[in-house]
């Protein structure tokens, strides 16, 4: 440990007036997956996925906590998580020495299993942007409630019923369909179903659907309410179980995690 | 203002032809210059920012690494007083709010080299345990009668000239032969925080610095103690004033765990230039310029101001994630808000009580130091975005320990999407 005596500055090195030259070795450039892994939470909700008390994103959409790190998502859903990028759109500034050219990076994430997320970010590098956008992406990542067409038989395929979004003036409405049929749709919402692990529908849209952003935030609204739609399974009266903060208090002792995915895994069956 | 000629714009645009659509695509791109005037603003402000430098937490090498004789920088455990003599007391160790002694948090060791009197300087910061004060107390920092607050996170600032009757004036040698001129004052047995002036009326030898710890200890385990104690307590208490050589042994149980703090300057952003996206992203990089709809997406997707400075919190974070501490001691600099709410004004600070200048931004303490002490994650379990630290910007002298100010941001619970 490097101890400066003198007359100027104090004995130990501390902080204010020169810090840096640690024995950790901090000065080298660690390469980026060193630095992933070392993942320190912020938020009490990270400290807990850390400490491995929640062990899916249900439980966390469930209470409606909000997701502040992405790391919570790529703890949880893991590698099953895969991103695309939708569109980079220069967009330029006028300044006194001439124009000014940022990126804006729109990105899809999903696992393809009943999860996605879009985000977008502008910066001036294309790589910067794109990351950025993944960040938020999986920070906006939303559950897609699947069902089916007709007989309730292997995994639910299709939407569960007829559902319409709407953005600006496009309004998308998706219907569902039989087995087989495949995404019917467009270029743009397409690549977002598949994302969303939606098989089969079939889709109709209406207004300016040139307009991108519009299409796919419609698309995207659309999906976020196919958990809205009460159909006979909710009917039954909700019982309500403590949120992840509450249950690992010493006084209540161990939680039941079938208690909480009760209600999300009836809907799905 | 320009929203309304622009408006009138959009208006004369009935059927794009050809030309008019280049126009469109100006204006287009010029409705992109407002809304992206607010982010270079801000990327402006950034790039003059003053260097900071990160505390990081790691084991104390030694068991003497920590002792106040090395002058550390420490968080948890019990503080290392640097005068030793003229500890705080009275309402000045206690929970304004709930009366409960407050708990160490940490001290960072930041010396002034332009002033004599200042060659050892110490900042120490102590808070309440409960999450309901810290909820209590948030209301009592937007006070500006700061003389009547009553606040549960406290901070003290000591400084002593290089000759003074506590340390030599020469450097530590940096092993455990190391020994203050003299032993301090005795502490509480429980916390190890506080002064001990208060004696168990049976042995008379325990001390402790209030009425709680002292029925604290009772009950766990001073209890069958006390009666040997009392029988030995005619040989000078030893255990109190053990030269300083021996960390202390406190009975309490719910300290933070101890760590040293070490310092960093914070690297430069490591821009990892894009080696080949250009030619991977040519095919998406279109040419059309921004339009309405792309910008109703970017205010969903982008966020509103809250998450916008999370998010350029996080980014700053990602570059050294372990990082619980940012000192950066000067009046331009500007702490690194996790939030957007929740920030003071210049009229919001206080001045100095003793000397009346104004206080600058010293350091700030980030969450991260709570997944290092391990804390629970309950519905009552501290938690906070940050606490900003502010000192006296002339660090204005006299004995013992003056009262600082100390702003704590807890984190919004607002939903992601709107």
């Amino acid at each position: 440990m490097a101890e400066r005596g003198g007359e100027r500055g104090a004995f130990r090195r501390g902080f204010g007036g020169g810090g840096g030259r640690s024995d950790r070795g901090r000065g080298r450039r660690r390469g980026r997956k060193e630095e992933e892994e070392k993942w320190v939470p912020v938020t009490k909700l990270g400290r807990l996925v850390k400490a491995g008390k929640i062990t899916s994103l249900e439980q966390i959409y469930l209470h409606s906590l909000p997701i502040k790190e992405h790391q919570i998502v790529d703890l949880l859903v893991g590698p099953s998580l895969k991103d695309e990028v939708m569109k980079i759109t220069p967009v330029q500034k006028q300044t006194r020495a001439g124009q000014r050219t940022r990126f804006k990076a729109f990105v899809v994430v999903g696992d393809g299993n009943g999860h996605v997320g879009l985000g977008v970010k502008c910066s001036k590098e294309v790589a910067t942007a794109i990351r950025g956008a993944i960040i938020l992406a999986k920070l906006s990542i939303i559950p897609v409630r699947r069902g089916y067409w007709g007989n309730k038989i292997g995994k639910p395929h299709t939407v569960p019923c007829k559902v319409t979004g709407k953005c600006g003036s496009v309004t998308v409405r998706m219907v569902p369909a039989p087995r087989g049929a495949g995404i019917v749709a467009a270029r743009v919402p397409k690549k977002v179903l598949q994302f969303a692990g939606i098989e089969d529908v079939f889709t109709s849209s209406r207004g300016s659907t040139k307009t991108l952003g519009n299409f796919v935030k419609a698309t995207f609204d659309c999906l976020l309410k196919t958990y809205g739609f009460l159909t006979p399974d909710f009917w039954r009266e909700t019982r309500f179980s403590k949120s992840p903060f509450q249950e690992y208090w010493d006084l209540l002792g161990k939680p039941t995690k079938a208690l909480l995915l009760d209600d999300v895994e009836n809907a799905n069956a | 203002m320009e929203i309304a000629s622009v408006e009138k714009l959009k208006g004369l645009q009935i059927t794009p032809l050809e030309d008019e659509e280049e126009e469109e695509e100006q204006k287009a791109q010029e409705i992109a210059v407002d809304e992206d005037d607010d982010n270079d603003y801000d990327e402006d402000e950034e790039d003059e920012e003053e260097p900071v430098i990160l505390g990081f937490v790691e084991k104390p090498d030694h068991s003497w690494s920590l002792l106040r004789q090395q002058f550390p920088s420490k968080a948890g455990g019990v503080p290392a007083w640097l005068d030793p003599d003229n500890l705080p007391s009275g309402r000045s160790c206690v929970c304004d709010l709930c009366g409960e002694p407050l708990q160490f948090l940490l001290q960072v060791y930041a010396p002034l080299v332009e002033k004599e009197s200042s060659f050892h300087r110490t900042v120490f910061v102590f808070m309440c345990l409960s999450m309901n004060c810290l909820l209590r107390d948030q209301h009592e920092q937007w006070k500006r009668h700061h003389e009547k607050s009553s606040r549960s996170v406290k901070v003290y600032r000591c400084q002593l000239p290089r000759v003074n009757a506590f340390y030599s004036s020469e450097p530590p040698k940096g092993n455990k032969s190391d020994k203050p001129l003299a032993p301090g004052a005795p502490l509480c047995n429980w916390c190890g925080t506080w002064k001990g002036d208060k004696f168990c009326s049976n042995c008379k030898s325990a001390r402790y610095c209030s009425q709680k710890h002292q029925a604290m200890h009772w009950g766990a385990g001073h209890k069958p103690q006390c009666q040997q104690l009392s029988l030995s307590s005619q040989l000078p208490d030893s255990n109190t004033c053990n030269g300083g050589t021996a960390a202390i042994k406190v009975a309490s149980k719910s300290l933070w765990p101890e760590y040293e703090i070490k310092n960093e300057h914070e690297s430069e952003s490591e821009t990892e230039m894009s080696e080949d996206d250009a030619q991977t992203n040519n095919s998406l990089v279109s040419k059309s310029g921004m339009d309405d709809s792309m910008k109703s997406l970017l205010d969903s997707f982008e966020g509103d101001c809250d998450r916008k400075s999370w998010a350029s919190f996080q980014e700053r974070i990602a570059k050294a994630p372990e990082q619980i501490l940012r000192y950066c001691r000067s009046t331009k600099a500007k702490p690194l808000w996790p939030m957007s709410s929740g920030r003071p004004s210049k009229a919001d600070l206080p001045k100095c009580h003793y000397c009346g200048s104004p206080l600058c931004f010293e350091f700030q303490i980030l969450p991260q130091l709570l997944y290092y002490f391990g804390v629970k994650n309950d519905m009552n379990s501290l938690d906070w975005a940050s606490i900003v630290v502010y000192t006296c910007e002339a660090s204005c002298e006299g004995v013992g320990y003056k009262e600082e100010f100390a702003w704590v941001q807890l984190s919004s619970a607002s939903p992601n999407l709107p």
